[in-house]
């Protein structure tokens, strides 16, 4: 009886006695409650799939026999589902888990409209399903991160058209004129992505361009996912939780337009710089590099803004679980940004190309940047929404470290490795299989990093469980667990 | 920056700048080119893929062969002419027949562009699939098994059985009979060549003082 009660009060925390000071939040809290409960499971379930799948194919990298009877557990199906899923399924709707947070919290202002956004998120989560399901079946379509059938892809539109809809809306219906920088981020990221993803499935399967243009398309589909959506959002989520968790303002944030305006210019035109030598004109990738380069000055005036708020106040990083997450999304930001930056230049693309660099230069960005931010907000998010204190920080410390753990791994396994067998394919004539071979210890660092993925995951389930089965304490109805900061976003212009 | 409109604006024009600048211009410049006639040959290149080989080419696309190799060569950097994996740079009019691009952007495995000239043999490319290990040992391509149908020999063995070596056959009396899938993909790697040139298409410096050297004892 406890535990249906206790899961009764996370669904419904707004019935429980809440204290008066947070009533106006409590409203907007419980308007987005199942809604954002729907994204953090759906999130939660997509990264125990990817993370299962990534094992699997990390092992077929040096065990090629492994699960090599069936015709749906093929390297070449199991390489895009591990993609798909890790993207759309665990990133999107962690992302906008954080999107949503954020808007109705920085709006002030309650809009409804919940179950509209919950038959979205289904929708969506309906949409990478069968689009997961077409790949089994054998229905792939050969473009990196848009391999799903072309049946999936209205599905997936509509969903965001309806998530979208929502967020404009809810923007809409804010409360204070002013706005703040997670704002400009959120609705900016959401536009782009319905723009370049109609583009692409426009070029692509609609009305098919001949193919060398697709292969351009697809370049700068999948690297407008990662610079104008998925970035952006990670961004949004720094620039709310940083002041929160540490509780003082972003250092420098009169700059954040400038760094927003110039990120969106750049990176709009960044991920056509690796199709060099390719069928392309080669103007087409110098554009490319020229605007990757571009990409220095948002990223040098973001990370100064967010490791220097981190650093003014080092000690507190330790104390919360979100800043240690957000610290290292950060710093792994850091670490992409130089990859993506020098990776263009000729001399190292010359020896990347086509390796597995690539792949983990992308991981790297999946799992540490975007995904220790997002994993971070919903640690943030989830107690606050349930009005519940985080059961076990053991927990979550093995999340943390696991994850941390195969971060490291994975990206060395695939960067240097990557590197290795870059240098032995595009600089000697080695035999491909020497190149297998010499990529061995690699492929098992992959692996390996890939069972701490999945530690990692599990525990944060048993986190989000736990919070959600918890019993709610006197003391978390008088509420001082969940301190808010000054509400510094409203001061902010 | 407080205003809706203004951040939608200003991301609508970036995001059509790039549309236009990167994807429309390009595809006004090389999105709509046509076979040219090759005289050497006698046709219109690049050939269309038909029959066998267009089916064996889904086969390529539901397996996502793509995941491990590209068909593309680059003259100006690697060892792509080096390794034997083509003679000269790919350009956009190769491609000119493809509904859905398999260029790629990874390469696990080796290039296919010119495969269908390097092996020749038939048999070569089905025992492959069946097991990459026969042909190629030690190599982490995956096997195919699921393209076969094994099955008993009743009374003499069939004409399109594999020819497996000991330690590959699944046992007694049995034997190993390609699909048609299987089939197809092994027509679909015979017809992937580039044996025609194309007056954009860069050559490698070897390449030309070969066909200079040719040329020249033919003038002798």
């Amino acid at each position: 009886m406890t535990l249906i009660g206790n899961i009764c009060s996370s669904l419904f925390p707004n019935l429980s006695g809440d204290s008066k000071n947070r009533e106006g939040v409590r409203g907007i809290d419980a308007s987005i409650c199942f809604p954002l409960l729907a994204l953090i499971i759906s999130a939660f379930v997509w990264l125990i799939v990817a993370t299962v799948v990534g094992f699997i194919a990390s092992i077929k990298m040096h065990s090629p026999g492994f699960l090599a009877d069936h015709s749906f557990l093929t390297y070449g199906k199991v390489a895009p589902i591990f993609w798909n899923s890790l993207v759309y399924g665990w990133l999107f709707n962690a992302g906008l888990a954080c999107a949503v947070f954020l808007l109705s919290r920085l709006g002030g202002n309650n809009v409804g409209l919940g179950a509209f956004l919950t038959i979205s998120i289904t929708l969506w989560n309906t949409g990478v399903t069968a689009g997961i399901i077409g790949i089994m079946w054998g229905e792939q379509l050969p473009f990196q991160w848009l391999e799903f059938p072309a049946f999936a892809a209205p599905i997936l539109f509509l969903a965001f058209l309806g998530i979208g809809t929502w967020s404009l809306l809810t923007f809409r219906a804010r409360i204070h004129r002013s706005s703040y920088a997670s704002q400009w981020w959120i609705i900016a990221s959401i536009f782009s992505f319905a723009w370049i993803y109609t583009a692409a499935q426009v070029m692509l399967v609609g009305t098919p361009a001949q193919g060398a243009i697709q292969k351009l398309v697809n370049s700068w589909y999948v690297e407008n996912v990662f610079g104008l959506f998925i970035a952006p959002l990670a961004f949004a989520t720094l620039y709310y939780l940083l002041p929160k968790t540490l509780g003082t303002a972003v250092v420098g944030y009169k700059y954040s337009s400038w760094a927003f305006w110039s990120w969106f210019l750049f990176a709009s035109f960044s991920g056509i710089a690796d199709l060099a030598n390719g069928p392309i004109p080669a103007w087409v990738s110098s554009l490319g590099v020229i605007a990757t380069f571009g990409l220095l000055i948002p990223t040098t005036t973001m990370s100064i803004q967010f490791l220097s708020s981190l650093f003014s106040c080092f000690s507190v990083i330790w104390d919360s679980a979100t800043a240690r997450y957000l610290f290292v999304g950060c710093i792994t930001f850091l670490l992409v940004m130089y990859h993506k930056i020098f990776g263009v230049l000729r001399g190292s693309l010359d020896i990347t190309q086509f390796s597995l660099y690539d792949s983990g230069v992308t991981q790297l960005a999946l799992f540490g940047f975007a995904g220790m931010t997002f994993t971070g907000a919903i640690y943030f998010i989830l107690p606050r929404l349930l009005n519940k204190e985080l059961p076990s920080t053991s927990l979550i410390d093995l999340q943390f470290w696991s994850h941390l753990m195969g971060l490291i791994l994975v990206s060395i396994g695939l960067i240097s490795g990557g590197t290795q067998q870059g240098e032995l394919m595009n600089g000697s004539t080695a035999e491909a299989l020497v190149v297998v071979k010499t990529m061995q210890s690699s492929f098992y660092l992959t692996t390996i990093g890939m069972v701490f993925f999945i530690i990692g995951a599990v525990a944060s389930g048993a986190t989000y469980i736990g919070i959600m089965l918890s019993t709610r304490i006197q003391e978390e109805n008088e509420t001082s667990l969940v301190k808010e900061a000054p509400e510094l976003e409203y001061n902010a212009s | 920056m407080n205003r809706g409109p203004f951040i939608f604006l200003g991301i609508f024009l970036i995001v059509a700048t790039s549309w236009t600048f990167v994807l429309f211009e390009t595809n006004q410049g090389i999105g709509n080119l046509s076979a040219v006639l090759d005289e050497d040959l006698g046709k219109y290149v690049p050939i269309k893929t038909v029959g066998a080989a267009a089916h064996g080419k889904e086969v390529y696309q539901e397996l996502g062969c793509i995941a491990c190799h590209t068909q593309q060569v680059r003259v100006a950097s690697g060892m792509d002419i080096a390794r034997g994996w083509g003679d000269r740079q790919s350009v956009a009019r190769d491609y000119i027949y493809d509904k859905r691009s398999l260029i790629g952007n990874v390469r696990i495995g080796p290039d296919l562009s010119n495969v269908g000239a390097r092996q020749l043999d038939r048999n070569w490319h089905l025992l492959h699939f069946y097991n990459p290990q026969i042909n190629s040992q030690g190599t982490n391509m995956p096997p195919y098994p699921f393209l076969y149908e094994v099955r008993e020999v009743v009374g003499e063995a069939s004409g399109n059985a594999l020819d497996l070596p000991e330690e590959f056959s699944p046992g007694e009396g049995l034997e190993v009979i390609p699909t048609r899938k299987a089939e197809s993909l092994a027509s679909y790697m015979l017809s992937l060549k580039v044996n025609y040139d194309l007056k954009e298409a860069p050559k490698s410096n070897e390449t030309m003082a070969e066909e200079l050297a040719v040329a020249l004892e033919n003038a002798q």
